[in-house]
């Protein structure tokens, strides 16, 4: 694992080929409302990348101005290594994605819609058109009208319009919406298998649970601007993290940690102890509660480290950022 | 400064792009077959709009020429023949060039406005294919429909107007044979002086002042009684004579026939090959031009609706209007409009377009050359294709 800084990584001398997503300053306003602040984005190749955010942090605004359609008032991007916007039709060629709720004609079938998209593509694509639709799970109604499909089937068409291009890079705008537990746990699966297949799949998402069961690298995007990117279990690494004590005497326990030196923060409730530890404590302190109590004639019954989740570490990080602000 | 860790060994190349899609030319303007096939196909699965189509391009001339076919066909004395040159005109000037642009209007403002609408401009724009490529698609794509319709239609009427025509050109009521020379017409109305005298325009003049003399109109004299004295206009008297010996009838039915012989000869029992030609070309430059300026102006607006009722509104409204009263200080405005121009460079032998039909009555058109006719149906079609093409490239999606 290495580690680089963004900001020592100029446009002009970054291996550009090594990204799948590679951006720098990039800016998008509109009017006075920033919606895309200086961004500074990394997407490795072959990987899940989660892009988290609040509602209206910029996630899809983003997306928007990296296929071009929309265009960034500042920075420069790259996509799979090219250029964009100059060389945007050698780069979207290999680039699949669903941007908001996908759409087609719905008086036309799914496999007819799907025509129309493959033949916007290279010549390959028209027949690639009936392998996406059994992939996707829908080949049995691809000649429905889609107007009688249902979100669920839309999201998977979507996906299937992705998958038209043979795509390097994918890029999901929030493909868990409208989905039931079924629907997204089959989405949960297609993506590892396209991330299998050496694919990249950028997932743009408010869903922390469903990122962090996918994905294997995030960026916190707040208000525009990416605050924190890296893979999950580094991030989560350098939280906070939870002890849970059940002992014979809580008080006491209550008093001993109360005198040593990890800044413990420490709470007593229904199933013992709950011992908060600041962020960039050495597991080796949850050893160390262990041995404090034993030595000081305390009975432990379970002692069990609550790692933080990629939920309430986002919730810690952007309160964070609103605390500081 | 934001740090960032990579999450593995990021790859060792860029991603080579395969070979088919180095050959499909993603960048330049110029649409692929499939794309005008596929974009065909997604407009003919409209059935409303299709619906629409066909029942104004063929469904209303076919139930029209049915009912006289139909009627003729029971009683022939009361209902005239289906076809002929005067039912060709008065459906062609005054339907199908109207409502041909109003339609082809409504199939561009639909190809324009669906894909922004329906969500598909997005998908279309992540391919990477040109945006200029994905209007231009429509063009070919929207004509061959339009196109198709129009011609279908009009080839029912010309076939009616040619198949079902009247085999006597009817004249003023009467039935005169068709192409006669000026003598032949001379001869068969001096022996038909009766039927021309009372049914054929008379228009006085030298050697005659007086009235017609007086034969019997279905059972009635035409003319004022003989003996009475009629006051002329240059000041003398005419007294009717008892009764105009059978020469003099013959004589004045001849002059009567050497009147209306230019107006007779301009009729025809069928349309010509070549104004059936001249008018389907017209026709379909109608529809063309009624087709591309829908798209461009829904592409401008992002939307359907808005943009037919304006074009209906320029159709039906503003160009009649304009096509007939000068307006001094708007006169090249009224040139400007596309309507007027097509008006100007319809084929001979029709009449004029917006006067109702049949017989090109009303105030004539404003005056305009055919140059300036011609120049202007070019800058509207250049106009709106290019604003249509410029909005597609320049629009969020």
């Amino acid at each position: 694992m290495t580690t680089a800084t963004v900001t020592d990584s100029p446009p002009g001398q970054r291996g550009e080929s090594e990204w799948a997503v590679e951006t720098h300053g990039l800016t998008k306003r509109f009017e006075s409302n920033v919606a895309v602040n200086d961004v500074e984005l990394l997407v490795p190749r072959g990987c899940a990348f989660g892009y988290l955010g609040p509602n209206g942090a910029g996630k899809t605004t983003l997306i928007r101005v990296l296929l071009g359609l929309t265009h960034a008032d500042a920075g420069t991007m790259f996509l799979l290594g090219h250029s964009v916007p100059r060389h945007r039709d050698v780069a979207l060629a290999r680039v699949g994605a669903i941007v908001d709720e996908p759409r087609f004609h719905g008086h036309l079938t799914g496999r007819q819609n799907l025509q129309i998209l493959a033949a916007a593509r290279e010549p390959a694509a028209k027949g690639r058109i009936d392998p996406v639709l059994e992939r996707v799970g829908i080949l049995h109604r691809a000649n429905d009208k889609v107007s009688k499909y249902s979100m669920g089937m839309r999201q998977r068409l979507g996906v299937a319009a992705c998958l038209l291009g043979d795509p390097q890079l994918l890029i999901l705008d929030e493909p868990m919406n409208g989905l039931d537990p079924a629907g997204m746990l089959d989405m949960r699966d297609m993506i590892l298998s396209l991330v299998a297949e050496g694919r990249t799949v950028v997932l743009s998402s408010h869903l922390l649970d469903e990122v962090e069961r996918t994905c294997d690298a995030v960026a916190i995007v707040d208000r525009g601007k990416v605050i924190r990117q890296g893979p999950i279990s580094q991030l989560l690494a350098g939280s906070s993290f939870e002890v849970q004590v059940q002992c014979s005497d809580p008080d006491r326990a209550n008093s001993l940690l109360a005198a040593t030196t990890f800044g413990a923060h420490v709470q007593a409730g229904p199933d013992g102890l709950a011992i908060s530890l600041p962020e960039g404590t050495d597991r080796d302190a949850i050893a160390e509660i262990n041995r404090l109590l034993v030595e000081g004639g305390i009975s432990v019954f379970r002692l069990q480290h609550i790692q933080a989740s990629l939920e309430s570490w986002f919730l810690e990080v952007t309160k964070r950022l609103g605390e500081a602000e | 400064m934001t740090t960032v860790t990579e999450v593995g060994a990021p790859g060792p190349a860029p991603v080579p792009l395969p070979a088919e899609t180095r050959g499909d030319h993603r960048g330049s303007w110029i649409p692929t077959w499939g794309m005008v096939t596929t974009r065909c196909m997604e407009l003919r699965r409209r059935r409303g709009l299709m619906i629409a189509l066909i029942a104004v391009n063929i469904g209303i001339p076919v139930v029209f020429l049915s009912v006289r076919l139909i009627s003729h066909a029971v009683a022939p004395r009361s209902y005239g023949p289906a076809g002929g040159y005067s039912i060709f005109t008065t459906l062609v000037a005054g339907f199908m060039y109207v409502f041909g642009f109003v339609v082809a209007a409504v199939v561009g403002c639909t190809a324009g406005s669906t894909d922004l609408t329906e969500g598909m401009f997005r998908h279309l724009v992540i391919t990477g294919r040109s945006r200029l490529a994905l209007y231009f698609a429509r063009i070919p794509a929207g004509l061959a429909i339009v196109i198709a319709m129009v011609a279908v239609g009009y080839t029912i009427v010309c076939a009616v107007c040619v198949f079902a025509a009247p085999t006597q050109l009817n004249y003023d009521g009467v039935n005169v044979p068709v192409g006669l020379s000026q003598p032949a017409l001379h001869s068969w109305a001096a022996a038909h002086a009766d039927e021309v005298i009372c049914d054929f325009n008379f228009h006085g003049g030298a050697g005659l002042n007086g009235p017609p003399p007086n034969v019997s109109c279905g059972g009635q004299l035409n003319g004022p009684p003989p003996g009475t004295v009629i006051q002329q206009k240059g000041g003398g008297t005419f007294t009717v004579p008892a009764a105009e010996s059978p020469a003099q009838i013959r004589a004045f039915a001849v002059t009567v026939a050497n009147q209306d012989y230019a107006d007779y000869h301009s009729q025809f029992l069928v349309p010509s090959t070549t104004l059936m030609v001249d008018v389907g070309l017209w026709i379909a430059l109608e529809a063309t031009i009624g087709f591309l300026v829908g798209l461009g102006l829904s592409s401008l607006m992002g939307q359907r609706t808005v943009a037919v009722i304006l074009l209906i509104v320029l159709e039906l409204i503003l160009t009649p209007i304009f096509s007939r009263h000068i307006i001094l200080h708007l006169l090249n405005v009224q040139r400007g409009i596309v309507g007027v121009a097509m008006a100007h460079i319809e084929p001979g032998g029709l009449p004029t377009p917006f006067s109702g039909g049949g017989g090109g009555g009303g105030d004539p058109l404003i005056p305009a050359s055919t140059l300036a006719s011609s120049l202007v149906i070019v800058g509207w079609i250049v106009f709106w294709t290019a604003i249509g093409a410029w909005r597609m490239r320049t629009r969020d999606a």
